[in-house]
């Protein structure tokens, strides 16, 4: 479940950007929320405009799919900020010290390889469907109403960017840490124990 | 090298990244993307000048793969079914679920566990997540069980149990994800939920009133409710009913005219709950951190599916599914004990992982196996080894692999359900939970394996719907 | 050494793909196995995103379909246009190669690495309905017809409301009441399952079908050896060839399938289709033809050889 966990602050130049990309993230996040809501309007729309106005909203599937990225992946970085992406945290959780930190390290930096490499592809798949010799720029078009797909497509490797920075942040993190021998290192997500996640899991949902 | 040892060795080479702490998604996605790489490479006899070639074509089909797999529309479900779960808690329907489910049925005996049984059934008709089910029962009813004297360790366990009852029942963001993996109709997956997940709370709560009658003292029955007070509680869960009826209407049609497709369902639904959600008086701060918390678990999840896809991009060009379930139908095994051993694996595997992180990862190469062991996709019930066709088998095991992993949500030793339970009582101790979920778990073994031996309980509701 | 083609095509092997495994079987039989082709059914890509992977270099060989994405094939989707007029296979087959060997074609292919190989020759898509059979025009008005391209324009012209699901999506629709009809061939209201949600077909309706080619990555064609290139070239008759008589059993067997499952065949009266072809299909060339000249494309004379390959072969007696 996600490993939601806390990250500390200071003075450093570190903590600093480390604050400063939040905002972006939230930003990306909240994105990522208000077309899930869209999407819900969207079906309401299409619904009521097929059952009680025998006017169904052409090409309904090709605005869904085109939002999915948004939803899907805008959020990425501001989950990995917190560490909230699944994973099994039993055996580096038993780890403590210098030893935590290199296995941290090594983990973020092949992350940090991954997305690298994603944002090089996501990037050619995006560029394979512009165009702007062409008609809005497009060179793929949906299915029902042909729309441009291009800008669906960007998304991606701008979330990416986003999360490369990111990672780039807690691998510095992480070795000032490892360099440094510190207990309790500022711009990482701290791991907690299974038992803390989930109260910060059961507070998520706060009394109203 | 052949495909196929490629394929294992990064498959290995994933699974120790996992192991090592590595989050799942981003282990998947590396291991997809090293094993692309490495067989084409393999491919150019590991030439130094081409090496660079090998790389790009790598990189390219690896990032096609967040856009192309995310793009769906199937798939648009799960943020809606998410976004319902947040929102009910807003519209108060927990609480009037609770409500109304004691005033109702608290009168037998253990009836507040009973009840509590009941309202986490119904709350699950409109959450998609346990997790978060678990947690808002915890606030709610075990205080009242406590109350009236219930053992503190019982009424924990009924409610860590009684979450996990929200990925069967539709929505469900797991069923989703499992129709999404093997290609199978999502309206029928979510129909074929809902007679397994009320029959587990049917398991529930008999188990907890032979308790009750065995044990004197695990929880009185609470009585005293008018004819009227009962139908006072009515009106404020009523919500949940017209959203249960527009999945139902949306998912199959009964009267013959339905209203559309299960993901316009699921959107219709949310905003019924949404519009309850303003009546009760929710505020645009609130509305703003349910978006955020929708957002947080959407991407969580989409993160582990992009992820795990590159991977299965990869699977599919090292082809191994097919070399493992040509190698399971070669045992020399009946298909059903074959079938167990693949649960049971599941029961130990999901004692580590994650639920969707272990559906993800295993059903891409154990779900071709358990299709070929049945006879194949388009078997018919009379030739197949289970006695049902190839669809109604994918629908089946399904549900067995989506009750396996709610299974694991409350065993031992990482069962989420029972930490979360634990986690929202300060006087509760994570053995506590885990020692009073243990007849439940008990029950879900019996309702496994019920499940198992008689198919007709998953399968009679999706095979009406023809 | 020994050469092997990842393939990517889609669903099931089913009708559609049966030249796909002929040519693999040919090409492996006349190269003593030299020359092998793995043929995957949806595991390397998704189906909308073959032509990609032929760019990319990911596999050697794939199927598409026009209609998935004009904006990637501009060119050929002259042959998704409207009452073409083709009647038969063998005419489906003539006019695609013609425009596969025009040069816009091969040059707008070529952008995507990709060379046009052969043609997956669909019969004319009618339509499959619940209720009441449709068989006047009157009766399209307000219809939601599941229909793509060319075919869904055309609906949209005499009022229907063309409405988007995705081809496996198409059951589940029809069965829901989101779509009251579905246009597919024959071979795909058999393997999507719209067939059995069905009450009738109409069986001369003929709005137009979809085009979709196999392709080859350049790079790989070319770094065949000659005798390898040679029996994959040799082969596509002889592929295209088993397609359509293994196409033809299955139009044979069709009416024995409308019977079985209880689906009335509806006959359209001449004057209903003629009104049909009047109002959609020259407004939809029109403004595909404007649309392409205006992309610096040769549209009207990509209209004029369809046209005259048409007449060739109905000449010729095909
Ligand atoms: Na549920
Ligand atoms: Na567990």
């Amino acid at each position: 479940m996600a490993g939601t966990s806390s990250v500390l602050e200071d003075n450093s130049v570190l903590s600093r950007l480390d604050r400063a990309l939040v905002p972006v993230e939230w930003f990306f996040a909240l994105i990522s929320g208000i077309a899930v809501f869209s999407l819900m309007f969207l079906a309401v729309w299409s619904v009521m405009g097929r059952k009680f106005f025998g006017s169904p909203l052409m090409g309904y599937v090709d605005y869904i799919e085109a939002a999915m990225p948004l939803i899907a992946i805008m959020g990425v970085s501001y989950v990995q900020r917190t560490g909230g992406h699944i994973r099994m945290d039993m055996l580096v959780g038993a780890l403590s010290g210098r030893a935590k930190w290199l296995f941290e390290l090594i983990s973020i930096l092949l992350i940090l390889v991954l997305i690298i490499a994603l944002i090089w592809g996501s990037w050619a798949h995006f560029d394979r469907s512009f165009d702007c010799a062409r008609p809005l720029c497009s060179r793929d078009s949906s299915i029902d109403i042909g729309i441009p797909i291009w800008p669906s497509k960007l998304i991606v490797p701008m979330a990416f960017s986003v999360l490369a920075l990111r990672l780039v942040l807690q691998a510095w993190g992480y070795a000032r840490a490892l360099v440094l021998g510190l207990e309790n290192p500022v711009a990482v997500p701290l791991i907690l124990t299974v038992a803390e996640q989930a109260k910060i899991e059961a507070d998520a949902l706060g009394d109203d | 090298m052949d495909p196929i040892t490629i394929g294992l060795w990064t498959t290995a080479g994933m699974l120790v990244m996992v192991v090592l702490g590595m989050r799942v998604a981003f282990a998947a996605g590396l291991a997809g993307f090293a094993g692309l790489f490495w067989l084409r490479w393999n491919g150019f006899d590991y030439d130094p000048a081409r090496i660079g070639k090998a790389l790009e074509i790598s990189v390219k089909i690896a990032g096609q793969v967040p856009h192309s797999k995310v793009s769906s529309q199937a798939l648009s479900l799960i943020p809606t079914f998410i976004l319902i779960g947040y929102l009910a808690f807003y519209a108060r329907l927990t609480t009037a679920l609770f409500e109304a489910a004691k005033r109702w049925v608290a009168w037998v005996p253990g009836g507040l566990a009973v009840s509590t049984v009941f309202a986490t059934a119904g709350f699950a008709a409109v959450s998609g997540a346990s997790v978060a089910t678990a947690a808002v029962f915890a606030r709610i009813a075990i205080p009242e069980m406590l109350k009236v004297g219930y053992n503190k360790q019982f009424a924990a366990g009924v409610v860590a149990a009684g979450g996990t009852l929200a990925s069967l029942i539709p929505p469900s963001a797991i069923l989703v994800i499992y129709a999404i993996i093997v290609e199978q109709d999502v309206g029928k997956l979510l129909l074929a939920g809902f007679v397994p997940g009320a029959f587990s709370a049917v398991v529930y709560a008999m188990l907890i009133i032979g308790i009750a009658v065995v044990f004197k003292n695990v929880g009185p029955p609470v009585t005293g409710f008018t004819w009227r007070e009962r139908f006072a509680a009515l009106p404020p869960a009523l919500p949940i009913v017209a959203v249960v009826v527009i999945i139902i209407f949306f998912v199959y049609n009964p009267f013959g005219d339905a209203w559309g497709t299960p993901t316009e369902g699921g959107a219709v639904g949310a905003f019924i709950v949404f519009l309850m959600a303003l009546y009760r008086g929710m505020r645009l701060s609130q509305l703003k951190e349910a978006l955020i918390e929708t957002a947080k678990l959407t991407v969580m999840i989409f993160t582990i599916i992009w992820g795990v896809l590159i991977y299965v991009r990869f699977l599919g060009f090292a082809e191994l599914p097919s070399a493992f379930s040509d190698w399971i139908t070669s045992l020399e095994m009946a298909p059903m004990l074959i079938l167990i051993c693949i649960l049971l694996a599941y029961a130990v595997l999901g004692m580590f992982m994650d639920a969707i992180g272990m559906l993800l990862l295993t059903l891409p190469v154990v779900y071709p196996a358990v299709m070929a062991l049945n006879g194949g996709e388009m078997v018919s019930a009379a030739d197949s080894a289970f006695g049902m066709s190839g669809p109604m088998c994918a629908i089946w095991f399904g549900i067995l692999v989506v009750k396996m992993a709610e299974f694991c949500l409350i065993t031992p030793p990482i069962g989420l359900n029972c930490f979360v339970v634990a986690g929202v009582r300060d006087d509760l101790t994570v053995q506590d939970v885990f020692k009073g979920v243990t007849p439940f778990f008990m029950a879900d073994a019996v309702t496994i394996a019920l499940l198992v031996a008689f198919p007709g309980i998953v399968l009679w509701l999706p095979s009406l719907a023809g | 050494a020994a050469t092997e083609w990842n393939v990517s095509v889609w669903g099931k092997r089913r009708a559609f793909t049966e030249h796909v495994e002929k040519l693999a079987e040919l090409v492996s039989e006349k190269t003593d196995g030299e020359f092998t082709m793995n043929i995957s059914y949806g595991g390397l890509s998704k189906n909308r995103e073959n032509l990609d992977g032929i760019s990319i270099g990911a596999f050697e060989m794939a199927q598409f379909c026009a209609g998935y994405h004009p904006d990637k094939n501009r060119v050929i989707t002259v042959l998704e246009l409207p009452f073409l007029g083709v009647e038969n296979l063998q005419q489906e087959v003539a006019v695609s190669n013609a425009v596969y060997a025009h040069p816009a074609a091969v040059d707008e292919m070529a952008q995507w690495n990709a060379k046009l190989l052969m043609t997956s020759p669909m019969p004319q898509y009618n339509i499959v309905g619940t209720g009441t059979p449709r068989d006047e025009l009157a009766e399209f008005d307000g219809m939601r017809v599941r229909a793509t391209g060319g075919i869904g324009e055309a609906f949209e012209l005499v009022g229907a409301v063309p409405t988007s699901v995705t081809s496996a999506e198409a059951y589940q629709a029809m069965e829901s009441g989101v779509v009251d009809t579905v246009a597919f061939a024959q071979h795909a209201h058999l393997s999507f399952g719209t067939i059995n949600q069905a009450d009738w077909w109409t069986a001369n309706l003929n709005p137009g079908t979809v085009n979709c080619p196999i392709v080859v990555n350049i790079d790989a064609y070319e770094s065949l050896s000659d005798s390898e290139r040679e029996a994959l070239d040799s082969s596509v008759p002889e592929a295209i060839d088993h397609y359509l008589a293994n196409y033809g059993e299955l139009l044979k067997r069709w009416d024995e399938v409308l019977a079985e499952k209880e689906v009335e065949k509806v006959m359209l009266s001449e004057d209903a289709i003629a009104a049909f072809r009047e109002t959609a299909a020259g407004p939809i060339r029109s403004a595909w033809i404007a649309d392409m000249e205006s992309q610096g494309l040769p549209g009207q004379e990509l209209y004029d050889l369809v046209e005259q390959t048409l007449a060739d072969a109905k000449a010729s007696g095909s």
